[in-house]
């Protein structure tokens, strides 16, 4: 190595808007996961599987306008489930468990972004990662049924994609925290993508073999809960057998607490107070 | 918010100041009633294991609030601004932190945009301060292949990528090969070159004496002593070493007598020959008198230089 022959040299650049740093961490984020064989791999094989088919079956199929029960059917699918849980696993594994191995937390929080803007960054970052899945190829569907109907309710339509993207949106949104948590309790990536997935099937698992005691059981199961959502969102009908105060109750769950738990974790290991 | 403005006490710019800072851990009082003035320069801040230094620099960061007390970097309090404190602030920790997967440009890139650079800006300054400490095609590698010597270089390349103000560095020589530590210092000169205060932490003394030109010397949550280097050095200029050998009541006479005319600082025997430390500004012809007429046979007499080694030690012990 050695050292070169030159000074230091100060910098007198402008400095961008504190409130924006963490969307750098997002950006990094996506750019690596694009870089990775598995992620592309799963994303182009998970498209093809949940995603190509409906688009040509709803497109083609007689239709008078794009309808908010088949938008929820369609998103409601099981395999649609599956894969999201993989690449939720997959995806969120190394977000926290990597910098928890490399100690690289004290990096970010010694900079003007935070424990909050550090934690945002990630968030953000794996949402748009798995947005690639839960929210493009849907409005995508969406788009092209709209473009194809025979009708001319075309606001009707439009309202039905506006959902379509907030419960594009929803369906990140539930599973990624609990994808992050599980990441910060473990330094190991490996640990943290089967602990992600069992922690979903062991859910889906109980809720299985309870819900032949009472119907509120179904709501413990995260693809109940995601479909029972999209009805919601959808601005459709519950039906009377489902619990209103479990499923918000679940919503939350698996959302505000695991998020929390990142923070905590975050705090006590860097910040120390 | 403050706008770069600097303490002054004394024709002395301060631009870190801490006034009876106490900062508790449940029951544990890391810091306790801590008083210091960082001025501008290179600045050491010794300490043994546990003495406080990290959660002062966590304090200062902002990452661990302070019970009570007053701190101000750069003029402004860590409590209200510290976003605006945080990008005056580079900080290379002691730890292993690098992320693995990233090479060192693409971390010194990715670490200067968090610090608030663009884009534009941060990939040619990346190039620049990796030229200066001196790392050349590694850049491009994974960090996870470099040597200590060079992720001790990346760490002070992502730390200084934004040009801070002010720089904590955290044992930057750590696990350095001689050549590898002369360099960390001489990177730390030249930064400091820039008028900037750096702020260096480490358990290598002969470093800290090398390039230090004011020492902080913490114990127990408590700076002890602190001041110019050269104040602080230059209180051992009237030293003596002093070794005698001889019969042992003629010693002790000896040594009673050294007492009266001069300050003893310390006396050890070993297999029947005495040191003394004392201080002696004068000339050394009454001592070896005094030897001569008691009977003892002096052995050496030399000056007793105090190295900062000994400043510490002496320090920690006083201030136990």
């Amino acid at each position: 190595m050695g050292l070169n022959p030159i000074g230091y040299k100060p910098w007198d650049g402008k400095r961008t808007e504190h409130g924006r740093r963490f969307l750098v961490v997002a950006e990094s984020i996506l750019r690596h996961k694009l870089k990775t064989k598995w992620f592309l791999a799963l994303l182009i094989i998970g498209t093809f599987l949940v995603h190509v088919m409906p688009l040509f079956i709803y497109s083609m199929m007689p239709h008078r306008e794009l309808e908010a029960e088949v938008m929820r059917d369609y998103l409601g699918n099981g395999m649609y489930f599956i894969f999201e849980v993989i690449l939720v696993a997959l995806v969120c594994s190394d977000l926290i468990s990597e910098d928890m191995r490399s100690n690289s937390f004290i990096l970010y929080v010694s900079r003007a972004m935070g424990v909050k803007g550090y934690l945002l960054g990630k968030w953000t970052g794996a949402m748009v990662t798995i947005g690639l899945f839960t929210l493009l190829p849907p409005l995508a569907v969406a788009v092209a049924v709209t473009a194809t109907q025979s009708g001319s309710d075309y606001l009707g339509s439009l309202k039905v994609i506006g959902q379509t993207l907030i419960a594009g949106v929803w369906s990140a949104a539930m599973l990624v925290p609990v994808g992050l948590a599980v990441s910060s309790l473990t330094a190991k990536k490996t640990y943290a993508s089967v602990g992600t997935f069992m922690f979903f099937f062991g859910l889906m698992l109980v809720s299985g073999i309870f819900s032949g005691l009472s119907p509120d059981w179904n709501m413990i199961s995260p693809p109940e809960v995601l479909y029972q959502s999209h009805t919601v969102l959808y601005g459709l009908e519950l039906s009377d057998d489902v619990n209103r105060f479990l499923l918000g109750a679940m919503a939350f769950l698996l959302t505000v607490p695991p998020m929390a738990l990142v923070y905590y974790r975050i705090m006590r290991k860097e910040a120390g107070k | 918010m403050g706008n770069g403005y600097t303490s002054s006490e004394g024709g002395v710019e301060h631009t870190i100041t801490a006034k009876g800072v106490v900062v508790r851990f449940g029951n544990i009082l890391a810091l306790d009633n801590f008083s210091i003035d960082v001025p501008k320069g290179i600045v050491g801040l010794l300490g043994p294991n546990g003495a406080g230094k990290s959660t002062f620099i966590k304090t200062v960061l902002g990452l661990v609030s302070f019970d009570s007390g007053e701190i101000r970097i750069s003029g402004m309090d860590p409590r209200t601004d510290v976003m605006a404190i945080r990008d005056r602030v580079g900080y290379m920790p002691e730890h292993d932190c690098l992320v693995d997967t990233m090479s060192g440009l693409e971390l010194v890139t990715y670490f200067g945009r968090l610090s608030g650079m663009t884009k534009e800006d941060s990939i040619p300054r990346s190039h620049e301060v990796l030229d200066f400490v001196g790392l050349g095609e590694e850049r491009y590698r994974p960090t996870a292949t470099y040597s200590t010597g060079m992720r001790q270089r990346v760490k002070l390349a992502q730390a200084i990528v934004h040009d801070p103000e002010i720089l904590f560095l955290d044992e930057p020589t750590n696990g350095m090969d001689p050549l590898g530590r002369e360099e960390m210092l001489e990177l730390i000169s030249r930064i400091a070159a820039s008028n900037k205060s750096i702020l260096v932490s480490s358990h290598i003394l002969q470093d800290m004496e090398k390039v230090c030109q004011h020492v902080i010397i913490i114990n127990s949550g408590r700076a002890i002593t602190q001041g110019p280097m050269s104040v602080l050095l230059d209180q051992g200029r009237d030293r003596k070493r002093l070794m005698v050998r001889g019969d042992p009541k003629a010693l002790l006479s000896f040594t009673d007598q050294l007492g009266k005319d001069y300050q003893i600082i310390s006396v050890s025997e070993e297999f029947g020959q005495m040191t003394v430390i004392l201080v002696n500004g004068g000339p050394s012809g009454p001592l070896l008198e005094t030897a001569k007429r008691i009977g003892v046979q002096v052995r050496s007499y030399a000056p007793d230089k105090l190295t900062l080694e000994g400043a510490f030690i002496r320090s920690v012990k006083e201030g136990a």
